[in-house]
């Protein structure tokens, strides 16, 4: 699983219930500072999907988008794994890190 | 107002886009338009831009749709019973739409069948790849020309080439009278190298025509020459004599050449025969009439190098002599349809009146498309539940597409069928205008008529392209509730095809009155002599001294005059020098001294030529143009001046006034009469009888003591008239496409009145019950149609009137001017017939008691 992926992964799980494409984007923006375009959104969460870390299902038409509904994703059990898997890598892995490693003093 | 992204990228997203995925990624995409739209439009605008390319990904892109180029079978088959059903139910439409499809066909037919024999020439010689002639342009001071003629000198240079197998010098113009028991007959042929047969693929059925040709005096004919000459193909070694003299021995017989070889000949004769050429080689390399040069690419061998080769020869010979030439090598396969050369050995067909040929063939053709294309769309009502409910049940727009496509094929189809039987019916008066006609077969073979199929199909495709996008996009919900409003953007172009016919066939109109006016104006021209009550007699081998002693003694007979031409046909031209050396071409016609008298013309100054026994040439006559050409103010001024022709000093005796020596197609030049005995070819006759075909008898009966030649008379004006007989056969084409022209568009015409009569029969009838009268009636049904005719007319009047002050002047130089009266006489017509049409309708719908279309609500 890519970086970016599981940047998405993240954010569909912050968004529950209502993670789709714009608003994804709008949250990686907002949260992690990265500019997407849309349709970068959009291939991300296919592939998520296509690998099972996934699901979608289309929501009631909105006013907003012209009657267009909106494809909601959610978290798969195996997607909430992946991202368990990898904080728990990265804790055990940054609990391994000398305590005086991270001591920084002004010079 | 609600803002909206650019509609041509929404567009291109709808249309790329995978439909699973086109919801979501349309609605995020215009989520974000509409945010950012709060902001700028613009930047909105090309945000949603940029955000629908860099959705154009291979995972967004819909399957490709074509399976369209494999149509179920079922489906297919559905497709033409449909079509076959709806020919059938509509029958008015169908036939009108055969017709007209049939009409606009039928010249292509033509032309189809014409270029497909065209391109069948010379196909028969086994080597026809590697067959090559060589063309030249030959500059002679400020004038240069194309030929296909070639200095036969050439062939040395060339059989030196390594690239080339073989070499044959042709040299046309045998042209001579065989001595035969029942009078002579006449034959023509080539001289020809042996290599000709090694070169050219014909079939010799007796003897060695190679080994024949070798020898001097020898004669290869064809069976059915021979078949002329001895009624027996088994002659072998016999001898023919020619009028001219000479004996030539049979040395081969062959089978008649094939009527698609550009090569015509009845015999051939030894090269060897053609004396040595007395002239210098530089005179051959500059004067190279009638001959060619013809070679044989060895297998593999590279044509550039020969043309370098060429081209180097030029250089070399040409670069001290007056005259200079270029050569350049031909393929065969381009000899009968290629550039118009002079000379050209054998019947040409160039490429500029095919192309002509075929622009007026697309202009009757395009009409008969629109009809289709208008009728069709006109009565989309009809078909819109079909459409509709076909949509419904998933049909694709690119299956109703296709599904309307196949229908006009099936109606060209059968459009083509009627159309063959037009090609059938025009095919022999078609081939009797062309020049060429003899060799020219214009049967109908399996690949022309491939070839026509696949025409009917091209034509089906493009009258039924509009329709058939139409249809396709139809809105189904609209459809089936039968609320398709035409798009104005087809009714424009309804509009606009119609336009165009009928200024099509208004300009056949035009033309046509025109022409037959030019016509009669040129066969009425005053030619300032006197044309009337004169027997034209050709002299052939008649002593004129006989001819005068037989026919002056007969009482019809006033007087007998000699000249070499006839006046307002043909003349000859010479050089005359003045003192200052300054050549002057001048056109002249050989007389004696009672011509001036008979033929009317008027002597401004001087005298005619003396009544005395010619023993030189002295004098001559000249008329005004001549006098204007030197600069001589008055006509008495030039009386005794002496001018020198081909030699000779001759002085001027007298000056005529300016008549039409020539045929109207050339302007009044510098001209005059000469005398001498040894040039008449036809003796005139100024007779007055009252049975006119008596005289000629009686003239036939003295004829037979004076020569041995068939006799030939004509009266004067039939000959002049038969020299505008092209006006008839340009009057008769006119006439034939005009026919065609108008014909389709009256149909087209019907098929739009009698559509829109039915569809307004509720209308008319309400009208009429409130109190319409049938007039008015009439004139509101018509009105549109006649709006579009004078439009129509409009637009062509000017547009035919330039294309004839740019062509007729070509045609002939003292020539009518289109005037006004021309034009409303072509309106009346077009207009009447316009008139008629709609009315036929109208009158009918208008005449419909209310009760009959209105109780059915």
């Amino acid at each position: 699983m890519g970086e970016l992926e599981e940047l998405v992964l993240l954010t569909v799980g912050i968004l529950y219930p209502e993670a789709y494409g714009v608003a994804v984007m709008d949250e990686i923006e907002k949260q992690a500072g990265r500019s997407l375009n849309i349709s970068a959104v959009h291939s991300v969460l296919t592939r998520l999907e296509e690998k099972g870390l996934l699901k979608s299902k289309m929501s009631d038409p909105t006013e907003e988008r012209g009657g267009r509904r909106k494809r909601i994703f959610l978290l798969t059990a195996a997607g909430k794994r992946a991202l368990e898997e990898a904080n728990e890598l990265r804790t055990q892995l940054f609990n391994q890190i000398p305590k005086i490693a991270l001591q920084f003093r002004l010079a | 107002m609600k803002i909206s992204p650019p509609r041509w990228a929404d567009r291109f997203l709808e249309w790329y886009c995978h439909p699973e995925l086109l919801e979501e990624i349309q609605g995020d995409a215009y989520e974000l338009y509409d945010r950012a739209a709060k902001k700028s439009k613009r930047k909105a605008d090309l945000l949603f831009i940029w955000n629908v390319v860099r959705f154009f990904r291979l995972r967004n892109i819909k399957k490709s749709t074509l399976s369209f180029s494999t149509p179920n079978p079922d489906m297919l088959r559905n497709y033409i019973k449909v079509a076959v059903r709806n020919l059938y139910q509509y029958k008015y439409f169908s036939l009108l739409n055969v017709f007209g499809l049939a009409i606009g066909m039928s010249v292509s037919l033509l032309l189809i069948a014409l270029v497909s024999y065209v391109n069948t020439y010379d196909n028969f010689h086994v080597n026809k790849d590697n067959i090559y002639t060589i063309v030249s342009e030959r500059t002679e001071g400020v004038e240069q020309l194309d030929y296909a003629t070639a200095p036969v000198l050439l062939a040395e240079k060339l059989a030196e080439n390594p690239a080339v197998q073989k070499v044959v010098r042709i040299r046309a113009g045998f042209s001579e009278e065989i001595k035969h028991a029942q009078g002579n007959l006449p034959m023509s042929g080539y001289y020809v190298e042996p290599n000709f047969l090694h070169v050219f693929t014909y079939t010799v059925t007796q003897g060695n025509a190679s080994a024949a040709l070798t020898k001097p005096n020898t004669i290869v004919l064809t069976e059915s020459a021979a078949m002329r000459i001895f009624n027996s193909t088994d002659v072998l070694g016999k001898i023919v004599e020619l009028e001219q003299g000479g004996l030539f021995e049979i040395g081969a017989v062959m089978k008649d050449h094939p009527i698609n070889s550009h090569l015509k000949f009845e015999a051939l004769v030894s090269y060897a025969t053609i004396p040595e050429p007395a002239e210098s080689t530089h005179d051959q390399w500059m004067h190279y009439d009638r001959e060619y040069v013809y070679f044989l690419l060895r297998e593999g061998g590279d044509i550039k190098r020969i043309q370098t080769e060429l081209n180097r020869i030029a250089q070399n010979i040409y670069v001290d002599l007056p005259i200079k030439a270029t050569f350049e090598t031909q393929h065969l396969s381009d000899i009968t349809m290629g550039p118009d050369y002079r000379q050209a050995i054998g019947p040409k067909w160039e490429m500029s009146g095919m192309i002509a040929f075929a622009v007026i063939a697309v202009l009757i053709l395009l009409p008969a498309c629109f009809n289709y294309t208008n009728i069709s769309i006109a009565r989309a009502l009809k078909r819109a539940k079909e459409i509709g409910l076909r949509k419904t049940m998933g049909g694709l727009h690119y299956q109703i597409f296709s599904q309307f496509i196949i229908e006009t094929v099936v109606i060209s189809l059968f459009a083509l069928s009627v159309g063959v039987l037009i090609f059938l019916l025009a095919r022999s008066e078609f081939q009797s205008m062309l020049v060429a006609a003899s060799s020219l077969d214009l049967s109908l073979t399996p690949k022309t008529f491939l070839w026509f199929v696949l025409f009917a199909m091209g034509t089906g495709l493009v009258a039924g392209i509009f329709p058939a996008l139409y249809f396709g996009g139809l809105n189904p919900i609209q459809a089936l509730k039968n609320k398709i409003h035409g798009r104005s953007s087809a009714m424009r172009i309804r509009k606009v095809l119609t336009v165009f016919q009928f200024a099509l066939s208004f300009g056949f109109i035009l033309a046509l009155v025109v022409f037959s006016r030019q016509y009669h104006y040129s066969i009425g021209f005053n030619f300032g002599f006197n044309k009337t009550n004169v027997i034209n007699i050709p002299l052939q081998d008649a002593q004129p001294e006989r001819v005068l002693a037989e026919f002056s003694p007969l009482a019809a007979v006033q007087s007998v005059t000699f000249a070499s031409d006839v006046l307002g046909l043909n003349y000859t031209t010479t050089w005359v020098k003045n003192q200052s050396n300054d050549s002057l071409e001048v056109s002249q016609v050989f007389v004696d001294h009672k011509y001036i008298p008979a033929f009317g013309l008027t002597l401004l100054a001087g005298n005619n030529f003396p009544d005395e026994t010619w023993q030189r040439e002295r004098f001559i006559i000249v008329n005004e143009e001549f006098l204007k050409a030197y600069q001589i103010a008055y006509p008495a001024d030039a009386v005794g001046r002496t001018f020198e022709v081909e030699g000779n000093l001759l002085e001027v005796i007298g000056v005529v006034k300016n008549f039409h020596y020539a045929p109207l197609r050339f302007p009044i030049d510098k001209f005059f009469f000469r005398q001498h005995p040894n040039r008449y070819a036809f003796a005139h006759l100024n007779v007055q009888s009252p049975d006119p075909h008596l005289l000629v008898s009686q003239l036939e009966n003295k004829w037979k003591d004076i020569g041995e030649q068939k006799f030939e008379a004509r009266f004067f004006e039939d000959d002049l008239y038969e020299s505008y007989s092209m006006y008839q056969t340009l009057l008769k084409i006119i006439g034939f496409l005009g026919l065609l022209a108008i014909t389709i568009s009256m149909l087209g015409m019907l098929g739009m009145v009698i559509f829109t009569s039915e569809t307004r029969a509720k209308e008319v009838s309400i009208r009429k019950v409130m109190g319409a009268t049938v007039y008015g009636l009439t004139f509101l049904l018509s009105k549109d149609y006649l709006k579009l005719m004078l439009l129509a007319i409009l637009i062509g009047a000017p547009v035919t009137a330039t294309v004839f002050s740019l062509v007729i002047p070509h045609i002939q130089y003292y020539s009518v001017t289109m005037s006004l009266w021309d034009v409303l006489l072509s309106t009346l017509l077009l207009v009447s017939m316009g008139l008629a049409t709609i009315a036929s309708q109208t009158i009918k719908t208008a005449l419909t008691n209310p009760a009959e279309t209105l109780r059915s609500e």
